[in-house]
């Protein structure tokens, strides 16, 4: 929707000019050192009626750029700012975050840290109040902004009982109601699961649709964006402009150098390069699985995929088994769950679950918010204790009964790995925390010193030793806390949504780890809701809804599933769709990077 | 879509809708002013605590228990937990305080029984009753106005009567919505301190250093999220302005001074009745 005047009368609906900032990182003296900066002299603009997608590894300053746009950075969060942002052709740096509410409305990544209010319709009609409308008017606004995110039948409940998605498009609805023209969302569907990410994309695709408003998106998820996004922004690690342009041009035309930065490219892109690879004849680059769909189905002929692993590799990773146990029978499964029934107030959680995960299996839970799939694996690894009445059913891991079995024994038999690493961390210090679970299992002081050693030198924490462990960044937080977990050499490592809220490096870099370990002979349990991370590493999968088992088997069977995924409000991983429609059965089966025909692109295949 | 159409689903005039809801009237407490319901009985607060006989608040306290029961609106269940929970706390106070009053001022009351070598006095029963009576009527005047009135009522009431800043009233409403937050990641952090082993055995001195260890982990969490939350509200306008729109009012009415009055007037009645019947 374009104003009838020239383009140089209407400014931009955001103007970032050379923006450079520095944080403030506090000193124990009360002041303050800077960090470095990020972003460095980056250009942005968004015109109305357009989506702008801003990319780079983490660490770049995409959140800071978007923090900017309404100048919390660095009236709120303290910085130095070079640069100049214009929003509307209003100078942010001459204004206050709250008063520019009319011109630039914000959606963050954690939908939980942005309800203020005890209702729905409350919680719409927050900003304009502050903005002193009349009560009419903070109506009318409240209404079309529920009605547009669908949220309108449900305005007399509390935010708390809406799904993940649900909350998020609230957060939405509350944008949309400042009348704002310019959108920022920043990693709005990081922390939702596969039907929550659609229900906000449905709503954005409806935005951008409408014209008018200019959207500036932050997000790692490609396969959802790419098909908003007009225009892409990347940066690098230093925070510069590492390239920009159409949304097509960037991810197709400068893919290699987008995966040599660490951002994550859309599956069906990643598919395409490898194909291309093994030689087959792709002209251009697909952005969506729609579009791969067309590619393979033009291709004149299609090499066979690599065949893909027999499933379950178990047989090829059972070491420490006794030589008498690999006989005619089959060895005792590591992990039995029979019949459980886990209550938590009045909801049942997990339903009458019965499970065996045999030794070596890769085993990925998986289902949407609310599904029972934390529940289960907390139970498992004893981290969860319920009350004898709120539990039916027996657990039995490498023959503990985790509810009962001193913590000690239990370390040895399996390790959990939180989804939020600062929960685990019990001491101050990163060699401590690691020699910690040892010492508890009273192993003698010259082992642990050595397991410790080795464990810091795997995971590249050895300079960071006699660091507190909650200074340490998100990445290594992550790796430290899968350290304590296999410090101990548990036989199963349990892993609660590990990649959660994580860039395409870090969670390559945890997956990587996980391989390895399996390959060695652990057994993992994964709780995910990232298809494409599940289909590419899994050997099983078990999809659970409203606590109950939905179906068990290996992914490529269980993915291919559209029934059961969507009854476990999940989504089929974005490769399984474009391979589903070919009339080749082999080539029906592919969900997984590593079945198609191709040896190499290491550095792009997730 | 047109305002008036919109207006018209929500609310019918147009003019600010009224805190709470209003179904049963002027019968239903929920109604009221909430500073008229928490503020309102403070008076009579003040002159129980002066008072020393057992009738004059025990008057009040079944007065209160009336009120809650008539016009409270409250759930069964919860004003059978009230009025239990009101029994009991009164017995226990009887026996505890009885059991410590000073027996030099109760000498010439009835010994009634020695219990494990404490003398139990009818005089100091009868103290320990008068206390308890007392606290029980105090709590029940709280519980007028705390059981019948939500935290962003109330809020809306300071800001609009007492004239309290809205960014203080809005704030604290924030803050509430933290509790159950916090309570889950607490769940969360002793299962996973538990798993790894921190201080286990039982005893005071492990549970306080247990709990110890979950102060750090809680914090940090509590204040990133503290952090997110105001980034987000200064985002929609929180602050922009000295006074922002009360989409929902809190008036105070005719029937509010009336029930205010009742207030002052059903204490002083309770107390004129307790003198009657002495």
């Amino acid at each position: 929707m374009r104003f009838a005047y020239p383009d140089s009368v209407t400014p931009p609906l955001l103007d970032v000019r050379s923006l450079r900032v520095r944080h403030h990182l506090p000193l124990d003296d009360g002041g303050h050192r800077l960090g470095a900066p990020a972003p460095d002299g980056v250009d942005v603009v968004v015109e109305p009626g357009e989506v702008v997608l801003l990319l780079g590894p983490s660490g770049c300053g995409k959140s800071t750029l978007a923090l900017a746009a309404n100048g919390l950075v660095p009236q709120v969060v303290g910085a130095d700012v070079g640069g100049s942002v214009h929003v509307g052709g209003q100078d942010v740096a001459r204004s206050r975050p709250p008063l520019l509410t009319a011109d630039v409305a914000m959606v963050f990544q954690d939908p939980d840290a942005q309800v203020v209010t005890g209702s729905v319709l409350d919680e719409v009609c927050f900003a304009p109040e502050n903005l002193c409308l009349p009560v009419a008017d903070v109506l009318a606004r409240a209404e079309t902004a529920l009605r547009q995110v669908g949220l309108w039948e449900r305005r007399e409940d509390d935010p708390a009982v809406l799904s993940g998605g649900g909350r998020q498009r609230l957060a939405l609805a509350c944008a949309l109601a400042t009348d704002a023209r310019l959108l920022v969302l920043d990693e709005p569907t990081a922390n939702l699961d596969p039907a929550g990410v659609e229900e906000v994309y449905a709503v954005l695709r409806s935005v951008a649709a409408a014209g008018g408003r200019g959207v500036l998106l932050v997000e790692h998820d490609l396969d959802a964006a790419v098909e908003i996004a007009d225009r892409v922004v990347v940066l690098d690690d230093a925070g510069h402009v590492a390239t920009t342009g159409p949304v097509r041009e960037v991810l197709a035309g400068r893919a290699e150098l987008l995966a040599e930065l660490g951002v994550w490219l859309p599956t069906a892109t990643l598919a395409a390069l490898r194909l291309r690879a093994a030689g087959v004849a792709v002209d251009r680059l697909p952005l969506t699985p729609a579009e791969l769909a067309t590619v393979l189905a033009g291709a004149p002929s299609l090499p066979a995929p690599s065949p893909p692993e027999p499933h379950p590799p178990a047989v090829l990773h059972r070491p420490q088994l006794p030589p008498s146990a690999a006989g005619d029978r089959p060895a005792p499964p590591v992990i039995t769950v029979e019949h459980l029934t886990v209550r938590r107030g009045a909801t049942t959680a997990v339903d009458d679950v019965s499970l065996a995960v045999d030794r070596g299996d890769f085993l990925a839970l998986v289902g949407g918010n609310g599904a029972g799939k934390t529940t289960l694996a907390q139970v498992v690894a004893g981290v969860l204790r319920p009350r004898r009445r709120a539990v039916t059913g027996t657990v039995r891991v490498a023959g503990l009964d985790p509810r009962r079995a001193d913590p000690a024994d239990l370390t040895t038999a399996v390790g959990f790995v939180f989804q939020n690493p600062e929960h685990q961390f019990v001491t101050g210090r990163v060699d401590d925390e690691l020699a910690h679970g040892l010492r508890v299992r009273g192993v003698p002081d010259a082992e642990v010193a050595a397991r410790v050693d080795d464990v810091l030198e795997r995971f590249g924490l050895a300079d960071l030793r006699d660091r507190h462990p909650f200074w340490l960044s998100g990445g290594q937080k992550r790796r430290l806390s899968v350290g304590t977990a296999i410090v101990c050499r548990p036989e199963v490592l349990v892993l609660d949504e590990p990649t959660y809220g994580q860039d395409r490096e870090r969670a390559v870099e945890l997956l990587d780890l996980l391989t390895t370990l399996h390959d060695g002979g652990t057994t993992v349990v994964v709780v995910s809701h990232d298809m494409q991370l599940v289909a590419e590493h899994a050997t099983r999968v078990v999809a659970l809804a409203d606590g109950r088992v939905l179906a068990d088997g290996p992914p490529a069977v269980v993915l291919g599933d559209d029934r059961v995924l969507a009854a476990a409000g999940l989504r089929t991983p974005p490769l399984a769709r474009a391979t589903r429609a070919l009339p080749d059965p082999a080539w029906r089966a592919v969900t997984r990077l590593a079945d198609l025909p191709a040896p190499g692109l290491a550095t792009v295949g997730a | 879509m047109t305002t008036a159409a919109v207006v018209d689903t929500v609310a019918p005039t147009g003019e600010p809708a009224t805190a709470g809801p209003r179904p049963g009237g002027l019968g239903d407490l929920r109604t009221y002013n909430p500073l008229v319901k928490i503020l309102g009985p403070v008076p009579v607060m003040v002159f129980l605590v002066t008072t020393r006989d057992v009738l004059t608040p025990a008057l009040v306290a079944l007065a209160a228990i009336a009120v809650l029961a008539v016009m409270g609106r409250l759930r069964p269940r919860v004003l059978v937990a009230v009025a239990l929970g009101a029994l009991a706390l009164c017995l226990v106070m009887t026996f505890s305080f009885g059991l410590l009053t000073d027996p030099a001022t109760v000498q010439d009351t009835t010994l009634l029984a020695t219990v494990g070598g404490f003398d139990v006095w009818s005089g100091a029963l009868a103290t320990g009753l008068a206390t308890a009576v007392r606290t029980v009527a105090l709590l029940m005047l709280v519980l007028l106005g705390g059981l019948t009135t939500s935290g962003a009522d109330f809020v809306r009431a300071l800001t609009q009567q007492a004239r309290l800043p809205y960014r203080i009233g809005y704030a604290a409403l924030a803050a509430l919505r933290f509790v159950p937050r916090f309570s889950h990641e607490l769940e969360v952090i002793r299962g996973a301190h538990r798993v790894r082993g921190v201080a286990p055995g039982r005893g005071p001195f492990a549970a306080v250093r247990r709990q110890a260890g979950y102060v750090v982990p809680l914090l940090a969490g509590g204040i990133r999220h503290a952090e997110r939350v105001s980034l987000a509200m200064d985002a929609r306008g929180f602050g922009a302005h000295p006074r922002r729109t009360d989409r929902v009012t809190a008036p105070f009415r005719v029937c509010d001074v009336v029930l205010l009055v009742s207030f002052w007037a059903g204490g002083a009645g309770c107390a004129v009745l307790a003198a009657l019947l002495r």
